[in-house]
């Protein structure tokens, strides 16, 4: 024995901690020590007992989804208050993610602090967006299965493209609520990263060219055509961002004419 | 938080939604108390998931368990759920432990006790091993982990629970 204490020994044997030199010799031990070995069948009948009357127990739904909901708008706020320079450039290229919301009313759009309320809103739809089953409602990387979907769902027909050639496939799409109304959100992706496109209908066909903000740490577009105002969230490089925009921008016109 | 690290930290800490529950009711020995204790653990975890992620080849479940048990640990502190409990001396209660011989305890013992009900008069640094050890499966160094304490620590207290809760149970035996 290595040390005094033959209970110490014998649990870490039961419990498998002994190395195998000390294992045979523990082994040995208690085919010659009628105490350990009776100590032994004690131990074993506690274990047993243990496992029987003292079960693992199950977390109740209720404390499943207190968790969940609690987790999510912790997240949410985190997400809120980051400050853009506390992320870093390098990271957030690194781990880039885009979402372009299409968004609002021109009211809304030249109101300084309805704009600021509004990007909070797409922020935060971009982050509840990248939790598990939250992404998209329709999943589809053609967009005749995607832009049909909304019929009935919204008193506009989305403007839905594919840049799966230029490297931005279509991933699909969901029904979001901004603004106080309901809008789409079309889901895009980048290399690994995650794009989700909102978009609703211009209330009064004022244009308005790209503007762009860094909110939070992410980096949001917005501008309104004839048809639509949109609004581009992500925490991608404004290089790509920009170059998604211009695609969405020039589709767009293409499609007008 | 990138918002993409949200879903990474469910994925590591929602499948030990279970194991946490089970070690805060055993901790606390009440099911709300249980609940707030799991609840304000998770938030915890997410709060310190950057220094998770640091330390590679982390295992998920020893760090929310550790931290699930620290918080416990507070809330006991906080509203004095073990009032009139001693704090925690590992000299003293270990002593205490190794004095039992089991066969004079046995015949010294005038009241059946229920396992379950030994476990809850252990000192809860003794009550966490055990159910690490028998509930979780955890490996001495997990338990560590866990605890906070080193492997020799572990190995100590372990085997000093056992003794006490095999009191609790060969009477249980002799009482038949």
């Amino acid at each position: 024995m290595i040390h005094g204490n033959p209970e110490l020994q014998l649990d870490a044997y039961l419990d498998g901690e002994l190395d195998s030199r000390d294992t045979r010799e523990f082994e040995r031990h208690l085919k010659e020590c009628r105490e350990c070995a009776r100590l032994r069948d004690a131990r074993v009948a506690l274990s047993a007992a243990i496992r029987a009357e003292l079960p693992g127990l199950r977390a109740p739904d209720e404390l499943k989804t207190r968790v969940r909901t609690s987790l999510r708008s912790a997240a949410g706020s985190t997400v809120s208050r980051l400050q853009w320079p506390a992320v870093g450039w390098r990271s957030l290229a690194l781990a880039a993610s885009l979402v372009l919301v299409a968004a609002g009313s021109w009211q809304i759009a030249t109101d300084r602090t309805a704009r600021e309320a509004l990007s909070e809103q797409v922020l935060t739809s971009h982050v509840r967006s990248l939790m598990p089953g939250h992404l998209t409602d329709v999943v589809s990387s053609d967009r005749h299965t995607v832009k049909p979907w909304f019929n009935g769902k919204l008193d506009f027909s989305p403007s839905v493209y594919d840049f799966a050639a230029q490297g931005y496939p279509l991933f699909g799409g969901r029904l979001e609520y901004l603004g106080d109304r309901p809008v789409a959100a079309l889901v895009y992706g980048r290399r690994q990263h995650l794009i989700n496109v909102f978009l609703w209908p211009a209330s009064r066909g004022e244009t308005e060219g790209p503007g762009s903000t860094m909110h939070q740490g992410y980096h949001l577009l917005h501008w309104t055509t004839p048809q639509f105002t949109y609004w581009v969230v992500s925490d991608l490089g404004p290089a790509e961002l920009n170059e998604f925009a211009r695609m969405l921008r020039e589709a767009d016109s293409a499609a007008r004419l | 938080m990138e918002p993409n690290e949200l879903g990474r930290f469910e994925a590591i800490v929602l499948p030990h939604l279970d194991a946490a529950y089970t070690l805060a009711r055993y901790l606390t020995r009440h099911e709300h108390d249980a609940q707030d204790v799991v609840q304000d653990a998770y938030l915890r975890a997410l709060k310190y998931f950057e220094g998770f992620r640091g330390a590679e080849g982390g295992d998920g479940r020893s760090w929310l368990l550790a931290i699930v048990r620290n918080t416990a640990f507070t809330w006991r502190r906080r509203y004095q759920q073990e009032a009139g409990a001693a704090e925690f001396d590992e000299q003293l209660h270990s002593e205490t432990v190794a004095e039992v011989d089991p066969e004079s305890e046995l015949l010294g013992a005038t009241a059946r006790e229920s396992l379950h009900q030994a476990l809850d008069r252990l000192p809860p640094e003794f009550r966490e091993v055990i159910v690490l050890r028998e509930l979780q499966g955890m490996s001495y160094k997990e338990i560590g982990e866990v605890t906070g304490v080193p492997t020799g620590t572990v190995m100590s207290r372990l085997s000093r629970a056992r003794s006490r809760l095999q009191r609790a149970l060969y009477v249980g035996q002799e009482g038949r």
